[in-house]
């Protein structure tokens, strides 16, 4: 699903972001990226995303080469990956229905499909009952399930998480990875990029440690160190 | 179908927001356009008018001399050779009743009423006179010479008040040009730089919409509808303007008499409606070009 063939990204002529990294992740699988701030995972994300393009190397994503796609189809790309965030990036005047929808919406979907997927997402995350409410109005977990709603509810092959846990106190963060995990059995290919150390050791799956821009470990059913 | 209209639904909604967001800038974007666009309409119906009313001082012809409409056909014949051998004269040009006619027709178009009243007949046959020289002295005797020949009605000269209005008219075209040219420029940039505040204050919706795979044009479209929707307002407002004033100028020609020279300065409705056109795609022109260049500038993936 996902490929790294000696992927090497350089920004500014002297940071080494990655140093010739080779990583494979295959349809289903949950891989946890851990390493310090600054060890290359939140590059590899942007990579899988095209919002950055390698200095050396090639990245295949669902079968595509993204350093041979043109800028016109990273747009359909994208559209097969959903991602979540650490500061969650709902649009603050938009309810949650309303943030779900625009999902779907700006990629042109009809009006009768969005108003069938997104009260199903929804239901699934839990928040059924606040699709009215802004942003503002909910706790830091129910914000981060929103993000994951949106990020889910165009059904992507992979889901990119960033840190999602990162804002949240650990009963809502075992939540979150709960939902995380539902999404995963339904054939997703999750990336998720965590220091949450007590996470990745209870969930035991595949952990690939980064350091300086190398990989340093990689571990099926790993722990954090 | 359905979707086609979703999306022109979602287009519109977002235009509409964005409009009412910046509504001092939109104002003064809206103001520069009209100003610009009523320049370049003014320009041309000046352009028109002038060529309408100068339409027979073309190709050095300096004066006209105008026959009584009794006058017969062999009078006509021997007015003719005498100015045809006139050592001072190169060559003549003779209209017809019918062709004044049809000239008047051409001024009167709006008016059709006005040209009914008048028969063909009524109106006075004329030779067109094109000297060897065209000193005024030399072109004031010899309509001196003619103007008092059997079966003449009269003489017009009028060559160098002609050259004058006609210098005069062609300067105000090249001011309003320029001034026309200025404005739509500073029309673009404000345009430019309010669709540049607009994407800014969205920039998180940008945002999320590039992460779930928006296509560039349809991030784009709302804001360079948004430019076209500024340009085409001000082109109607510039528009109006420019008809107000060619009413009030017309009005003006009408009324006193020091001006009454300028009545053969109309436009007609043709060439006034083709001015209100392109006065009005030129506001949306200058609305699309500004924001599409900066949807191109500040959207890249």
């Amino acid at each position: 699903m996902i490929r790294f063939e000696k992927v090497t990204k350089v920004y500014k002529e002297v940071t080494h972001a990655l140093d010739d990294v080779t990583i494979n992740i295959d349809k289903g699988e949950f891989v946890f990226l851990v390493g310090q701030s600054g060890s290359g995972k939140s590059t590899i994300l942007r990579l899988i995303t095209a919002e950055e393009v390698p200095t050396d190397g090639h990245v295949h994503v669902a079968g595509k080469d993204l350093t041979r796609i043109s800028s016109r189809r990273v747009p359909y790309l994208r559209r097969n990956i959903g991602s979540v965030f650490q500061d969650f990036k709902l649009l603050p005047q938009k309810s949650v229905y309303e943030n779900v929808a625009f999902a779907l919406e700006v990629i042109g979907r009809p009006k009768n499909i969005i108003n069938t997927q997104v009260p199903a997402i929804l239901e699934l995350v839990g928040l059924a009952d606040k699709q009215q409410n802004l942003p503002n109005e909910l706790s830091g977990g129910e914000q981060q399930r929103v993000c994951i709603a949106r990020a889910f509810v165009n059904r992507p092959l992979i889901l990119l998480a960033d840190e999602p846990t990162g804002n949240l106190d650990p009963i809502t963060a075992q939540e979150i990875m709960r939902l995380l995990d539902r999404i995963n059995q339904t054939g997703t290919t999750v990336v998720m990029a965590t220091h949450d150390q007590k996470i990745v050791d209870q969930m035991r799956r595949r952990v690939v440690a980064l350091a300086n821009g190398k990989i340093v470990r990689d571990q099926q059913q790993g722990v954090y160190s | 179908m359905v979707v086609i209209f979703d999306r022109l639904g979602y287009f519109f909604h977002e235009t509409w927001i964005s409009v009412r967001r910046n509504l001092t800038l939109t104002f003064a974007a809206i103001l520069t356009v009209a100003v610009g666009a009523m320049l370049v309409g003014l320009g041309l119906m000046a352009r028109s008018a002038s060529s309408n009313a100068l339409g027979r001082w073309q190709g050095g012809v300096q004066f006209e001399i105008f026959l009584q409409p009794t006058i017969s056909g062999n009078q006509i014949d021997a007015l003719g050779l005498e100015l045809r051998n006139h050592p001072d004269i190169e060559r003549i040009q003779f209209v017809t009743q019918k062709e004044a006619h049809e000239l008047l027709q051409e001024i009167l178009v709006d008016e059709p009423e006005v040209l009914e009243e008048v028969a063909p007949e009524s109106l006075p046959a004329s030779y067109r006179i094109v000297p060897r020289r065209t000193e005024g002295e030399l072109i004031e005797s010899l309509a001196a010479q003619f103007r008092q020949r059997p079966g003449v009605y009269s003489v017009e000269t009028g060559r160098q008040q002609i050259d004058a209005i006609r210098e005069w008219f062609n300067s105000f075209r090249w001011i309003v040009l320029l001034m026309s040219i200025v404005l739509s420029a500073a029309s673009v940039l404000l345009i430019f730089n309010m669709i540049r505040v607009g994407m800014f204050a969205r920039r998180r919706e940008i945002e999320v919409m590039k992460l779930v795979g928006a296509t560039n044009s349809f991030i784009r479209t709302p804001f360079i509808l948004e430019g076209m929707l500024h340009g085409l307002a001000g082109g109607i407002v510039g528009a109006i303007a420019a008809g107000a004033l060619r009413n009030h100028v017309e009005d003006l020609f009408g009324k006193s008499e020091i001006l009454a020279f300028f009545r053969s300065f109309t436009v007609s409705s043709s060439q006034f409606n083709t001015a209100i056109f392109i006065t009005v795609i030129l506001g949306v022109v200058v609305g699309a070009v500004g924001s599409a260049f900066a949807a191109s500038r500040f959207l890249d993936v």
